[in-house]
């Protein structure tokens, strides 16, 4: 297989290696019996725990259950398992966890008697309100949530990685015989100071094997990290700047083929009619496949697929979403918001009376915004290499979630789940939308069909109208203040609930009355986990309304936003900091104008700063200041990375980012008509790190996204007067 | 027989003519650093150069390298593997997120560095307006660009 | 690629559509044109008919949306700086290779066409059979519709 086992295909590239296993003997509770066949085939690899693995070159290697798809988590990951256990940092090396029920990382982690670092609530399997609790994370093996530091890494990788510094060490002492505390660990070596007697890991590995799992296994403190914390390059940048790096596109198999496929325009429908009379006829081509719900060419090169794909003519069934369009979608937003009325619809949040509060209010603000559907648009075009054959299924892709992915080879090829194997690549870009199991399951049915390996890619214009979209959405708010500016009363109804559930509610501002309600509203697209999920809605929706009320109350946004957080001195900090950041008091140009947003998400506590020029016809964002408390920041460039890559994608969205439906159809295709922030219009960021609290850890890979809106949007009514209740900003004229 | 010269070496491709650069190089010559996005020469990941020139591979049919030089991001580092000043520039600056885009990225830098070895933000922004990164890498890029244009200079492409 | 098409090669298989609202897991009509490994055929037919444009109000607005496929490497404004290719405003009724401070490749510079709309047209339609050894490698827009829209944008657009 060529290239695709023996690179980035990490799962299928160990199962591939065939080199002897040691047998070992190994006590009850280390899993390595039954892991070794999986990731430690090589010769002379022991596997110390699920986690660890040491070759006879000292070789150390973290086995990490998450999928790298552009957040840099193998790297922070490693780091985390690597400080633990004193590795040495340039011989330490990243094996991402195969799509194993054996390798679910909760399981794993009940190797050990007890989690022994604190974890905040929000983690917690039982926690309400999670989008994606630990459990789920772990024991599916998703990525996504921002979870994997703050859950895996720091529950799991860290603890594996002191467990296994641990196991080394006694193997040590009990080879040495001297006492366990007289030794240290340093650079992969084990040292004992009193007789200068020093060893590498690798030559303790097999012994530490047989050692019993350390059931707390004591972890670092901040003042002892050597890697947590520090700006460590990341692994996988070398082979993504030569073109090595392998994508789930780029699998290569023997006699593989390739597919071109096309679904109805209006999601639901059915294939009714394909006529082929062309398509058969041109070159290349080697099978035509009515799939029911999409159309499918094979053809001996992806070109030849698509050219014939576009000769074919197909008539689909009527579906209930056909005459729908965009306006009506909002309109029937708008009548089930009329009609749930003061007291109807789910209530997600509630304390004090509000309708008492805001009856009495002094003041009274009242407003609406509107958001549209989104796509994802990665870059990697979905696809998926399938290949189903007597008893066995191979499906190669690039997932968020390699276990389901199996699951869902299996129940589509009707393939023994033991049968099948699910090889994940690098994600070219994820964000949500490989969390999907749509391309897994597509690509398994061709296959199934032709019996032999099978490429399909979508085009770009599959991946931008067969999306699993960002809602589009309207929320409505009523605010109160007092006779002195002071906000008394906050509610609010919007339409949809995706997740995570707290996305409407703000805790964290003292307001005594408040009630947030949610009413769903059919519609017939699909709806799937866009980056930030739903905090990408409401960040807008909610701090666009706290502005719309700093400025009822005669106050600027920042100063009411102060208000707002007094007693939370941690956020408090961050919300300062980025006032601090931006020179908030200091004058701007004519005609520009800074914003202020504040959002907790995912764990992360951020506020930003936007500056925007409007002296031209369309706003030009300058300057984003970020300053954003993590917690801790495990590999802080990676972290900044982070917020300019969620600040990239949510101005996308703010610009120019718009679904639209028409007919029932999403009326967008490609880059022309669903634009992407290009580089001349990334603005300056600066991103000040806060690590508030060692022990709580929030996530990178989401959180900087929903402030970026609304800071974005009160930037433009600082500058202008004009206030922006809905996205994208190319609807809005400013001339 | 079209007869390409990809990264100095001499190939022999039996393909419809009409065929874009990109799929020959991906599927008939296994090279997959250039990277499929859009189609239709919007997105620039399929950025290669042909006789030197930033073309996108994916709207250039095949024919049209008959005869001619095609570089792609394979070709860019030394017989020996070290990387191109402007590929150090990307590892150094930590270009890439999920590095789908960067082949492309890179391809293109690549060619402003070569036109204008000391390119001002303005000539950046133009310069790589027409690749578009989804990951949001774009603060690094202008970075890794002045650095590689401040870098010592040494051969990097034939 | 010389194999003549022979109908024999084609075996249609249908089956019937799985009954139930859940996705059809097996194909409701599978054409086998060729096993992989056997010749391949050759049509002697192989252009494939462009999907149909959508039906748009204006014609220049249409432009507009389908210029986006240009703006990667061309700008249309007036004193707008060249990029990988030169500005366009005002190119039409302009001689081929006359945009100020552009490095034209030698064949657009002597080709001596002047850029009516209709040679516009048939440029964009293929650049290279047009003008051969145009460094314009990417246009290629075979959709007349399209191609005409573009034209009429450029014009107005030019006219600002």
């Amino acid at each position: 297989m060529g290239k695709w086992t023996r690179r980035a295909f990490i799962g299928a590239g160990v199962a591939a290696g065939g080199a002897l296993v040691v047998g070992i003997a190994v006590r009850p509770g280390n899993p390595i019996d039954r892991l070794s066949p999986l990731v430690a085939k090589g010769k002379g690899e022991q596997l110390i725990n699920a986690w660890v693995k040491i070759d006879a070159d000292n070789i150390v290697t973290a086995i990490v259950p998450h999928v790298e798809m552009g957040q840099g988590i193998f790297t922070s990951l490693a780091q985390m398992l690597a400080d633990e256990l004193d590795a040495d940092w340039s011989k330490v090396r990243i094996l991402e966890a195969p799509a194993d029920d054996k390798y679910v990382s909760h399981d794993i982690v009940r190797e050990f008697a007890a989690p022994n670092l604190e974890v905040p609530a929000i983690l917690e399997p039982t926690a309400s309100g999670s989008f994606l609790s630990l459990a789920t994370v772990m024991t599916l093996q998703i990525t996504g949530g921002s979870f994997s530091i703050r859950g895996t890494g720091q529950r799991a990788m860290r603890t594996a990685g002191a467990a296994a510094r641990e196991m080394l060490v006694a193997a040590a002492a009990k080879e040495w015989n001297v006492r366990a505390a007289e030794l240290r660990t340093e650079n992969s070596m084990v040292l004992h100071d009193k007789s200068s007697k020093s060893a590498t890991f690798a030559s303790f590995a097999t012994a530490a094997a047989e050692q019993s799992l350390p059931a707390k296994p004591k972890l670092k403190s901040p003042k002892d990290y050597k890697l947590m914390g520090k700006p460590i390059a990341r692994t996988d940048i070398p082979e993504k700047t030569d073109g090595s790096a392998i994508f789930g596109i780029d699998a290569d198999l023997p006699g593989m083929k390739y597919a071109a496929v096309k679904a109805p325009p209006v999601v639901g429908a059915a294939v009714e009619t394909m006529d082929a009379t062309t398509a058969k006829t041109m070159p290349g081509v080697l099978q035509i496949l009515n799939m029911g719900d999409f159309v499918a060419v094979v053809a001996d090169g992806y070109w030849q697929a698509e050219q014939a794909l576009a000769t074919i003519d197909t008539t689909y069934s009527k579906t209930d979403g056909d005459g729908l369009d965009q306006d009506a979608l909002f309109a029937r937003y708008a009548k089930m918001l009329d009609e749930a009325g003061d007291s109807d619809g789910d209530v997600e949040a509630e304390e004090g009376d509000v309708g008492e509060a805001f009856a009495n209010a002094a003041t009274k603000v009242e407003a609406e915004y509107k958001v549209p559907f989104l796509a994802h648009a990665t870059m990697e075009p979905m696809n998926c290499t399938a290949w189903v054959r007597e008893g066995k299924c191979d499906v190669w892709s690039g997932t968020q979630m390699p276990l389901m992915a199996r699951k869902a080879a299996a129940e589509t090829s009707g393939i023994d789940y033991d049968n099948v194997t699910y090889h994940n690549a690098y994600l070219g870009g994820g964000f949500g939308r490989r969390a999907e199991m749509d391309m897994i399951i597509m690509a398994t049915r061709i296959a199934k069909a032709t019996q032999y390996p099978v490429k399909m890619i979508w085009s770009r214009e599959e991946d931008t109208m067969q999306d699993h979209y960002r809602p589009s959405a309207t929320s409505r708010f009523q605010g109160g203040l007092d006779k002195d500016g002071k906000a008394v009363s906050w509610s609010n109804i919007h339409t949809h609930l995706f997740d995570p559930q707290e996305a409407p509610t703000v805790p964290y501002y003292n307001i005594a009355n408040h009630k947030i309600r949610k009413i769903d509203v059919p519609t017939h697209l699909r709806f799937g986990p866009w980056r930030s999920v739903d905090h990408s809605q409401h960040g807008f929706f909610i701090e666009s309304f706290v502005d719309e009320m700093a400025q009822a109350a005669g106050k600027d946004g920042y100063a009411f936003r102060r208000e707002l957080l007094a007693g939370s001195p941690r956020h408090l900090k961050v919300l300062d900091t980025a006032a601090k950041m931006s020179g908030w008091d200091k004058p701007l140009p004519e005609g520009h104008g800074r914003g202020i947003a504040f959002v907790p998400s995912f764990g992360t506590i951020i506020a930003e700063v936007a500056e925007v020029d409007m002296t031209g016809k369309k706003p030009k964002v300058k300057k984003i200041f970020v300053a954003a408390d993590p917690g801790f920041a495990v590999n802080p460039d990676g972290f900044a990375a982070q917020m300019e890559s969620s600040i990239a994608y949510g101005l996308t969205a703010t610009l120019f980012g718009e679904i639209s439906v028409k007919d029932g159809a999403v009326q967008q295709s490609n880059f022309h008509d669903y634009p992407i922030l290009r580089i001349n219009e990334m603005p300056d960021v600066a991103v000040e790190i806060i690590n508030g609290d060692h022990k709580r850890l929030g996530g990178a890979g989401e959180p900087g996204l929903p402030p970026l809106a609304p800071a974005v949007t009160n930037a433009i009514f600082a500058a202008t007067g004009k206030r922006v209740r809905e996205l994208p900003l190319s609807k809005v004229d400013f001339a | 027989m079209i007869t390409l010269n990809v990264n100095g070496q001499a190939k022999e491709v039996d393909v419809d003519p009409a065929t874009p650069i990109l799929w020959v190089v991906r599927e008939n010559l296994k090279m997959t650093g250039t990277k499929f996005g859009c189609g239709v020469a919007l997105c620039g990941a399929c950025t290669v150069h042909l006789d030197g020139k930033p073309i996108r591979s994916c709207s250039t049919p095949v024919s049209e390298a008959d005869g001619k030089s095609i570089t792609t991001i394979e070709g860019l580092a030394a017989e020996d593997g070290t990387f191109s000043k402007v590929q150090q520039a990307w590892v150094d600056e930590q270009v890439a997120q999920c590095g789908y885009c960067q082949s492309g990225q890179i391809m293109t830098a690549t060619a402003l560095l070569k036109n204008n070895p000391n390119p001002s933000d303005e000539q950046i922004d133009t310069a790589m307006a027409g690749n578009i990164c989804r990951c949001g890498t774009y603060v690094r890029i202008r970075k890794a660009i002045k650095v590689a244009a401040g870098a010592p200079s040494e051969t990097q492409e034939a | 690629m010389k194999a003549v098409f022979r109908a024999s090669a084609l075996v249609l298989v249908i089956t019937l559509a799985a009954c139930g609202s859940d996705p059809a897991p097996e194909p409701t009509e599978q054409i086998v044109v060729r096993e992989p490994g056997a010749d391949a055929s050759e049509a002697s037919d192989t252009t494939a008919p462009e999907p149909a444009g959508e039906a748009t109000a204006s014609l220049v607005a249409a432009g507009k949306s389908a210029f986006n496929t240009c703006i990667a490497c061309h700008v249309l404004e007036k004193g707008g700086a060249n990029r990988i290719g030169p500005n366009l405003y005002g190119i039409i009724g302009q001689a081929a290779g006359s945009a100020d401070g552009f490095k034209y490749s030698d064949a657009m510079a002597s080709s001596g066409i002047t850029w009516t709309k209709e040679e516009l047209d048939s440029y964009l339609a293929n650049p290279a059979a047009k003008v051969p050894g145009t460094t314009m490698m990417a246009g290629a827009i075979s959709d007349a519709g399209q191609r005409e829209a573009i034209i009429a944008y450029i014009e107005d657009a030019s006219a600002n």
